[in-house]
């Protein structure tokens, strides 16, 4: 896709914009509680969508970031009393900063190397949040205050919500015009090839590291977002587990597109509240029916769900 | 406007619409004239489902006690059950399902610490009692906040504190060495081990802190049997207890005594069996808060009661947990009377200070209190025979704070 | 002191072997299908049961477990290729986001072992495999081994063994290194790659199987420990992910550093220990230390 957004796209953000501020007037706070999450991880998984789906690069490391976004976040709040608004884009640029420099031996690493060279970032990070007692408290974890944006109090699901929903159209809009730009194409380009983007002209490396940044500063301030409505973070939230559900988020959900990761956000996220209330009496095979649902959803529709559905409405 | 639109408009709609429908007009949600709905909450799946699916259904079957013997002032105990699989952001997803959709009295749930921690903001916002079911929940109940009550097996500042005791003034230890998990639970016996031996004079030569999923023990025992410790007392969880006593005997250290606090035996004949040495058992001794031998006679009605219930069902080591909590729930509502409120209930269990049968000490709260039970017995096996050490052991509720 | 490190070195270079013999059937997995396995812990944490309901209710000698359980997760893994990944890669147009699609799938079947171990209540508790051979410890010096971390080191070094000269000298071996090279030229010369895709996986899982009746005795079975994946994957990272004795070499350097981190640090350190191992490596020798000069691939 190429050129700038089309109007009908920038329509459902003004729809999710809406919803944000209607929703919270009648739902009750549980499901604002799951719509909060699943917003949060629609930016985390947008971000690693696209350095994964768009740029190709096999980076395993967003969920460190995502970490760097929420102690970051707030620590800063607590120790130094710094508010939402610049202890987030803080946060987010410290993520992306670490991601830029992660991005220079990043590149020089072939698929697997890359792989398992972030994970170990990730896991390498997960420790430090574990064991720096001092800034972290380390395993007791933090208890978030709740934030302050612009004098208004943040701490509830039914006052985060809308403001979730913002941070989420905002991110959605600069993801669209992000992967239509001539940065977009270069992503696109070195992804499918490597060898024919460097003959184009195309700055191979470079792109590569600021995609590494770009993807950061997501996570960085989905960690932010985390802030808004989560009361307590403790280093077990960025482990192996949650890097492997958003990688299965992005796939199933469609690599390398926007409704796609959306779709995959929304399922994968939703699939254990729903698997808890219609299996009630079969609770203990939640884990096997999680397979089996994530090994037929790649056998049948290895681009994903929506890459099917694209597939099947004759475009691309 | 587009189909889709229209479509979601609808939803919208009905949504609405479904949620203003039946209100309940009660005080408090949860209470109408003949019924008390109680949200029960543990892992019932995953990997920790050992720890909450029996002392959940345990906690059921008090409840179904209570109604047989008439309810509590003419209500039956209603009870809801979720999952949370001791997944914080699960915890979170279910206390706040059970209070603002299904609108229970109170919430009972919970059996891992990080997790009971996670839902403390929204409880005490929304001022909805929780009562956990067997989590320690250290930093939860510790500094105590009003709407939060739990440790009902003890905290792990309790499980530290009575092991260190224990070591030091039965086992006559002098210098002691120590190996725990660097989580929080570790962290948390580390701090009253270190208060109470700082306390009876006696020296921590060792402290190992090693991972839940560490696979080999060989340094941190090396490093404990290089500092000649005189007692060794390890708070960790199964399977390493299982490594740590194997290397304790491998690198000839069974001279020394060596405590296991009750999480990383859950049961001890599986436990002897997996170390597969008795001779390393010669100089073991483990802890418990139970008031008994998980068989023992005191135990027996129990384990009857449980087995009337779920006959299918062999109960874990962690069943019993599960009623001291819903005891502590009745005694409570029995205590507010029939006009029973959210912060009547809460005044109530403040009060409560009683023998469950269940555990080796009392259950008890008060205005500053709500860790339930700091006691813990001893018992000395060596493979084959359990030997009840005399005395239970207390934490003074100040040391490690 | 030197006591304590040879104690430290001797237990490092078994657990190395520990992780050494999950890290081969890795390392095949990768040479065959450019994927990474991350249920290759699973299938090792499902040997090891096989080999307990083997030995305990089939009542079958111990040296007939190995064959036992080898050949029910052979069947597993070959199964998984033929069906599963198979159907992924047909359906799919050729690229990078087929690899990813295939790693989720693995995702998804140590999903599907562990829930399907879990639900067999004889598992909740933590349960040991019975040593293959329970006898004193053995005194090497100061140094004291167990009879089972002999048979591991031994069968760490034997395995790769067998397999350097299956895949050297027998017809299937070298077939199997064809496809893996260049499957399209492997196609002409009249290789079944599809079947040899098969075959790898199976041989790749009965060796995971293997390993876990090995390593159960040392490592205790839950439905969870396979969770030691992670420390194989480092294993394999630092030979280079190409080489079977780069495997081996991983493994045990892996293993000492973490006792020598244990005994020097802190004990709290040792779990960060082989990620730190993993990026160091990388940074300093992207190709891993055993993979010789970067070659090429084939665009």
């Amino acid at each position: 896709m190429h050129g700038a957004p089309p109007l009908s796209r920038l329509a459902w953000l003004l729809l999710l914009l809406a919803a944000g501020f209607v929703l919270p007037l009648f739902l009750p706070q549980y499901f604002l509680y799951l719509g909060n999450f699943l917003m949060m991880f629609a930016v985390l998984a947008i971000g690693l969508d696209l350095l994964l789906g768009w740029a190709g690069q096999f980076a395993f490391a967003h969920i460190a970031f995502f970490g760097i976004g929420v102690y970051g976040t707030a620590l800063l709040q607590i120790r130094l009393g710094v508010p939402f608004m610049i202890g987030m884009p803080l946060a987010a640029l410290l993520a992306g900063a670490i991601g830029l420099l992660m991005g220079f031996p990043a590149t020089r690493l072939r698929t697997v190397y890359l792989a398992l060279a972030t994970f170990a970032f990730a896991e390498a990070a997960q420790w430090v949040f574990n064991s720096w007692d001092k800034v972290t408290n380390g395993p007791d974890g933090l208890r978030i205050a709740a934030p302050n944006i612009l004098g208004y109090r943040v701490g509830t699901d039914q006052t985060a919500f809308p403001v979730m929903a913002a941070i989420l159209a905002v991110m959605i809009a600069a993801t669209m015009y992000l992967t239509t730009s001539k940065f977009g194409r270069a992503m696109c380009a070195i992804r499918d090839s490597e060898h024919v983007a460097a003959a184009s002209g195309i700055d191979v490396r470079g792109t590569k590291v600021w995609a590494f940044a770009i993807s950061a500063v997501y996570a960085g301030i989905a960690g932010g977002m985390y802030t808004l409505f989560q009361s307590f973070v403790n280093p077990e939230v960025f482990g192996f587990q949650q890097i492997v559900l958003l990688l299965s988020m992005i796939v199933v959900g469609g690599l390398g597109t926007i409704p796609g990761v959306l779709i995959g956000v929304a399922l994968l996220g939703l699939l254990p509240e729903v698997m808890r209330t219609t299996m009630r009496d079969l609770l203990i095979w939640q884990e096997l029916a999680y397979g089996l649902i994530l090994m037929f959803a790649v056998m049948f529709m290895p681009r994903g769900i929506w890459g099917f559905i694209s597939a099947h409405r004759g475009r691309r | 406007m587009s189909t889709r639109s229209i479509h979601h408009l609808a939803a919208a709609m009905a949504t609405l619409l479904l949620l203003i429908g039946p209100s309940a007009l009660a005080a408090d949600p949860g209470i109408t004239d003949t019924e008390i709905t109680i949200g029960l909450f543990a892992p019932m799946s995953g990997p920790l489902a050992a720890f909450g699916l029996d002392p959940l259904q345990a906690a059921k079957m008090w409840y179904e006690e209570t109604n047989k013997k008439g309810g509590i002032h003419g209500r039956k105990i209603k009870v809801v059950v979720e999952d949370d699989k001791c997944n914080p952001n699960e915890v979170v997803a279910v206390v706040k399902k059970l209070v603002t959709v299904d609108k229970t009295f109170f919430v009972h749930g919970g059996s891992c610490t990080a997790a009971t921690v996670a839902a403390q903001e929204f409880v005490t916002r929304e001022k909805i009692p929780h009562v956990m079911l067997n989590a320690s929940g250290d930093s939860a109940v510790i500094p105590p906040t009003r709407y939060v009550f739990g440790a009902f097996g003890g905290t792990q500042r309790t499980v530290g504190a009575t092991i260190a005791e224990f070591a030091i003034k039965e086992l006559k230890g002098k210098r002691v060495a120590l190996i725990a998990h660097d989580d929080e639970y570790g962290t948390a016996n580390v701090s009253t081990i270190r208060a109470v031996a700082a306390r009876l004079g006696a020296e921590v030569v060792a402290a190992e802190m090693i991972s839940p999923r560490i696979t080999d023990v060989t340094a941190p025992l090396l490093n404990i049997r290089a500092a000649n410790p005189d007692v060794i007392v390890s708070t960790v969880y199964p399977g390493p207890a299982v490594l740590v006593a194997q290397k304790y005997a491998e690198y000839g250290m069974t001279k020394i005594p060596l405590a296991q606090a009750v999480q990383g035996i859950p049961v001890p004949a599986a436990f002897a069996k997996n170390v597969g040495n008795d001779a390393a058992l010669a100089n073991f001794y483990y802890g418990s808060p139970l008031n008994d031998l998980t068989d023992g006679p005191k135990q027996q009605k129990w384990l009857a009661l449980y087995k009337q219930y779920y006959p299918d069902r062999t109960p874990s080591a962690f069943m019993t947990y599960g009623l001291p909590s819903a005891m502590a729930v009745t005694r409570a509502l029995e205590k507010a009377g029939r006009d029973v409120t959210r912060e009547s209930f809460i005044d109530a269990l403040e009060t409560l200070d009683f023998d469950s049968e269940v555990v080796a000490g009392p259950i008890a709260f008060a205005k500053d209190r709500r860790d339930a039970h700091r006691a813990s017995i001893f018992v000395k096996f060596d493979g084959k025979t359990h030997t009840l050490m005399p005395g239970v052991y207390f934490w003074n509720g100040k040391d490690g704070l | 002191m030197v006591p304590v490190v040879l104690q430290g070195i001797v237990s490092g270079i078994v657990t190395g072997c520990v992780y050494a013999l999950i890290a081969l059937s890795l390392v095949i997995i990768y040479k065959s299908s450019d994927v990474i396995n991350f249920a290759g812990g699973e299938m090792v944490m499902v040997g090891g049961y096989l080999g307990m309901f083997a030995l305990l209710w089939l009542d079958l000698p111990y040296v007939f477990i190995f064959p036992f359980a080898a050949l029910v997760i052979f069947i597993v893994g070959a199964l998984f290729d033929r069906v599963v990944l198979t159907g992924v890669v047909s359906r799919s147009v050729p690229g990078h986001s087929v690899l990813v699609a295939m790693i989720i799938a693995t995702v998804g079947l140590s999903y599907v072992l562990k829930g399907i171990v879990r639900i067999i209540p004889y598992t909740e508790e933590v349960r040991r495999l019975p040593p293959i051979s329970a006898g004193a410890p053995i005194f090497l010096g100061p140094v004291v081994m167990q009879h089972q971390d002999i048979a591991i080191v031994v069968a760490a070094l034997g395995i790769m063994g067998a397999l350097w000269a299956f895949f050297n000298f027998t017809m299937i071996g070298k077939a199997l290194r064809a496809t893996s090279q260049n499957p399209r030229a492997a196609a002409l010369v009249g290789i079944p790659v599809r079947r040899m895709s098969m075959t790898a996986w199976g041989i790749a899982a009965a060796l995971a199987g293997i390993a876990g009746i090995l390593l159960a005795p040392k490592l205790l079975l839950t439905p969870d420990t396979g969770a030691i994946v992670i420390l194989a994957l480092a294993a394999a990272i630092i030979g280079g992910f190409v080489s079977l004795p780069g495997c081996v070499a991983g493994g045990v350097m892996l293993g000492i550093v973490q006792n020598l981190i244990g005994l020097y640090v802190s004990s709290r350190a040792i779990s960060l220990a082989p990620f730190l191992v993993i990026m160091i490596v990388l940074l300093v020798r992207p190709q891993g230390l055993f993979a010789g000069n970067v070659r090429a691939k084939k665009v």
